[in-house]
């Protein structure tokens, strides 16, 4: 392989073939990952999804809050007793499903992404930082890892929403704190295995600061598998969040989460099973979509990283 | 050829998954005669490795054996039951392989390991027999104190120690034919002499016979009876050794013996110890540099032991010369390296640049120096980001050191690329799928698109084969002729020395011992332990040093217990008792070298007639 080219010598290389080879692993992962009909559709529905949750707050104008007593328990339709000017039912209160559903989207949608992100970048950050320094600082950043790491998440979580009012501020950095350590030891991974590399002695040659190093050259190799797991965490994320709404220590009614709807929907399963079964089918919706593009994603680097062999 | 150990009739080998691809080996034959030696030479690639697996019936998936039959003693290996097979492996073949580490259990006293090995195939042995014929091999591949060592665990093993007893492991149940493939390929010159010796001595003793297969001419040229010589899977020619090697009758093996070192037939390039050179200040100036490592000691909870990489280096680098540094592996090379480009500060010493301290340096004098002072490193696979287009990892350079926008680097880079030999259309390519060859170019064009004064090359042309090699060195020579550049060269490739070198710096155990022109070191060696190098060095020619005088025994001792006196008397043929009291220091030659010997090759090449000079030694 290596005798055709090397036969000329200081000639032109053999031009350059314009093949899947050539282009970096993240693009043929994702190259892979985009025709498969699985991520299609699981990114069909939580764009779908998205998109109701982010357009509700302009069509919908019903207030999700307003209680209206006359149409309490309204079924939602193509069921007896439908009322079309609620198509998903109203609860107890007569409070509009659809528009409560939809806010709950968006909180969960708030409070997923916003979590997921905040724990990859701090998480991505310390851990890149950690592997490459090694040495001391690595030493304590990782402890200080295994001790966020060995404090279960919903200790943490009724900890500290027991201590003060839970805001979506709040349940986002009790997420960012229990998810935040997985990442950091997941990059210094990386970052450790780039350290040792040649191309890294070469740039500290030519003087190259650390952080320089750190985010032009290890990053872009350290953190693409980290956007695996994020997928992943991303439905882990908002799950949790549901759990800690149901379980009460969440966010507080009335905010119409979707872990506070279902909670209140519990008590009028018999009667009203749309109170609670909706809200459901709206998460199960989004994770299921979540988990199909994971799951594609996750084909597909194995697919790539078999043949590359 | 009347009686046959093992003979190989057309067989042929093609990887199943790739059906449209030649076969990995065509129609090959050949015959081993009982305690034959023979060698299996050729380019990598060739299917020398495919072979050597294929005559122990071990082919995985996807290669598949497409016809052709393999019988050792008349018995038909390829076709071989499980249980036959495993007793041919036992008894009849033996393998050791390029890699030894990998060939024991890292948990296991290697000894016992050998042991349980030799009663799995000699049934009814009990362990403490099977223990003491292990003790008698391994006292027969003379490895020292066998019986302590047998109770030790392979990572206690050193290179050398361990591919011993991975020969211990192929030949312990009296194995009547042993397969070497690559075996020296990992190991030190001196420790490659050594193994090969012990080879020969194995041979005369017990008459096993060898297949010996290697991609290195010089390694086999004393040792094989006769050699095969491979290409693209097939056997191209085949005879006696002298005969083949003096008059090769097919291309493949006339490039491979063509392209072999030599040392002695090769002209130094211009020595620059007549001219001026030599007069002007130096560009480089190292003295009396030390670097001690705390490393925290294994066996124990607490605690830490020092080692001691380099240990005083003394030596000035002119403007426009090149200087190699050569050494076994562990002689402070690379610690050297890392201290010449301050990634690493000494603990003592100094390195002026041009007459400046550069440990005095601010920090911007030093990002300015990096400049100036350039390093092309080894691997041309790790040394280049894959993420990167190519055009991107070379500007990385002008990034840093200069404020040029964004087209005139480009076009700076492409300039340098076309004069390095790349094509400068690859600037927005992956170095993916590029030849070793031409990753070292972008190595090489990173480094001199700042036009740094000195470049260091760090074993740079190791891991290419002689056919990039040639053009590469040219390249280097071109580069160092238009642009006066100093080159220091880090190498353990005595022949790729004399080819590039002006001047050559012998280094042993974290000290330069012998410091001269390349014609004084290769032709004049002072030093023994500069002829014990060049004796071990595989080479095509016939080497004016003996090895059976020079070379030397054992291998160096450990950075962490040095000897009190100089750290080569333990294995120094000529050493005698003053040398275990004191540590000689470098001293002048009239040659305008340098030599650190109590008792030089030449005494009448010294400039003065101390001979006991002794250096404090820094406990």
């Amino acid at each position: 392989m290596t005798s055709d080219i090397s036969t000329a010598p200081l000639a032109a290389p053999k031009p350059a073939l314009p093949s899947t080879r050539e282009l970096a692993m993240g693009k043929r992962i994702w190259l892979a990952t985009r025709s498969s009909p699985w991520f299609l559709l699981g990114a069909g529905l939580f764009g779908l999804l998205l998109l109701m949750a982010l357009v509700s707050v302009f069509v919908f104008q019903v207030d999700p809050t307003k209680m209206n007593f006359v149409d309490k328990f309204t079924p939602p339709i193509f069921s007896e007793g439908a009322n079309p000017a609620f198509p998903l039912g109203t609860d107890q209160l007569g409070r509009d499903m659809l528009s409560r559903a939809l806010v709950g989207l968006q909180i969960t949608f708030l409070i997923g992404l916003a979590a997921t992100a905040l724990s990859f970048v701090i998480g991505s950050a310390v851990g890149l930082y950690a592997g490459f320094v090694g040495g001391k600082i690595d030493q304590l950043l990782m402890r200080v890892v295994d001790i966020q790491m060995s404090i279960p998440p919903i200790i943490l979580a009724i900890t500290i929403l027991g201590l003060a009012r839970a805001t979506p501020a709040l349940v986002i950095a009790v997420l960012v704190l229990a998810t935040w350590p997985n990442y950091a030891r997941l990059t210094r991974a990386g970052a450790l295995a780039e350290r040792g590399q040649e191309y890294v002695r070469a740039a500290r040659v030519l003087g190259a600061s650390d952080i320089r190093i750190i985010l032009l050259m290890v990053a872009p190799v350290a953190l693409p598998p980290m956007a695996f797991a994020a997928v992943f965490d991303l439905a882990r994320m908002m799950i949790f969040e549901c759990v800690l709404d149901f379980l009460g220590i969440g966010l507080q009614p009335p905010t119409p989460t979707l872990g506070v709807i279902i909670a209140d929907g519990r008590k009028y399963l018999i009667n009203a099973w749309w109170i609670a079964v909706l809200p459901g089918v709206f998460l199960m919706l989004l994770l299921l979509s979540l988990n199909m593009m994971g799951t594609a994603l996750e084909r597909a680097r194995n697919a790539v990283f078999e043949g590359a062999k | 050829m009347t009686e046959k150990l093992l003979s190989v009739s057309e067989l042929s080998v093609a990887n199943a998954a790739r059906p449209g691809d030649a076969p990995i080996l065509d129609h090959v034959s050949f015959d081993v005669a009982p305690g034959e030696a023979l060698a299996i030479i050729g380019r990598s690639g060739a299917g020398k490795s495919v072979l050597g697996r294929s005559l122990m019936g071990w082919t995985e998936a996807p290669l598949t054996v497409t016809g052709g039959s393999v019988s050792l003693g008349g018995e038909e290996v390829l076709e071989a039951a499980p249980d036959a097979l495993r007793r041919i492996r036992g008894t009849g073949i033996g393998y050791v392989g390029a890699d030894p580490t990998r060939v024991f259990d890292p948990t296991l006293p290697v000894g016992r390991q050998i042991a349980e090995k030799y009663r799995a195939v000699r049934p009814g042995v009990s362990m403490k027999e099977a223990l003491e014929r292990v003790h008698e091999l391994f006292n027969l591949v003379r490895i020292p104190e066998a019986r302590h060592r047998m109770e030790e665990l392979p990572s206690k093993y050193s290179g050398g120690m361990i591919q011993r007893a991975a020969i211990v492991d192929a030949m312990i149940g009296e194995t009547k034919l042993v397969i070497a493939d690559n075996v020296t390929q990992p190991l030190d010159v001196t420790v490659a002499a050594q193994i090969i010796r012990l080879f020969q001595d194995l041979r005369e003793r017990l008459g096993t016979a060898f297949i010996f297969i290697t991609s290195s001419v010089p390694t086999i040229k004393d040792f094989a009876d006769r050699i095969v010589v491979m290409d693209k899977g097939r056997i191209v020619e085949s005879g006696p050794t002298r005969q083949l090697l003096e008059a090769p009758q097919t291309e493949a093996s006339g490039q491979l013996i063509a392209q072999s070192p030599k040392i002695w037939g090769t002209t130094a390039p211009e020595s620059l110890s007549a001219s001026d050179e030599l007069n002007r200040p130096a560009a480089l100036s190292i003295t009396a540099v030390r670097r001690t490592y705390k490393v925290p000691r294994k066996d124990k909870l607490f605690g830490s032991v020092f080692v001691q990489a380099v240990r005083g280096a003394d030596f000035d680098v002119y403007p426009g010369e090149s200087l190699a540094i050569v050494g076994e592996s562990g002689c402070g090379k690379s610690t050297l390296m890392r201290l010449l480009t301050w990634l690493e500060e000494p603990d003592d010493g100094a390195v002026h640049f041009h007459g400046k301290n550069v440990g005095t340096f601010t920090k911007k004098e030093r990002f300015d120096l990096r400049a100036q002072l350039q390093l092309v490193l080894q691997d041309p696979y790790g040394s280049i980001p894959a993420h990167w287009t190519i055009g991107r990892t070379i500007s990385e350079s002008l990034r840093l050191h200069s404020d040029l926008g964004g087209k005139a680097r480009r076009a700076r880079v492409e300039a340098t690329m076309a004069e390095v030999g790349l094509d400068p259309a690859l600037y927005d390519k992956l170095p993916s799928g590029l030849s070793a060859g031409q990753r070292q170019r972008i190595n090489v064009a990173r480094a001199i698109v700042l036009e740094p004064t000195v470049l260091l090359l760090d074993e740079t042309f190791s891991a290419l084969d002689p056919m990039e090699q040639t053009p590469l060195i040219e390249l280097f020579r071109t580069l160092q002729r238009e642009r006066a550049i100093t080159c220091i060269f880090i190498s353990h490739d005595l022949a790729l020395v004399r080819r590039v070198a002006s001047r050559v710096a012998v280094m042993y155990l974290g000290r330069i011992v012998e410091i001269g022109s390349n014609e004084n070191v290769f032709g004049r060696p002072l030093h023994p332990y500069t002829r014990a190098l060049l004796s071990a060095a595989p080479t095509i020619e016939a080497s004016p040093y003996d090895p059976g005088e020079c070379l030397v025994d054992g291998e160096p001792p450990s950075p962490i217990r040095l000897p009190k006196g100089c750290a080569f008397a333990e294995r120094c043929p000529v050493s005698r008792p003053e040398c275990l009291e004191s540590d000689p220091m470098l001293r002048n030659t009239l040659a305008r070298g340098r030599i650190a010997c109590h008792f030089p090759l030449a005494r009448g090449m010294l400039e003065s007639a101390e001979t006991k000079e002794e250096i404090s030694r820094v406990g």
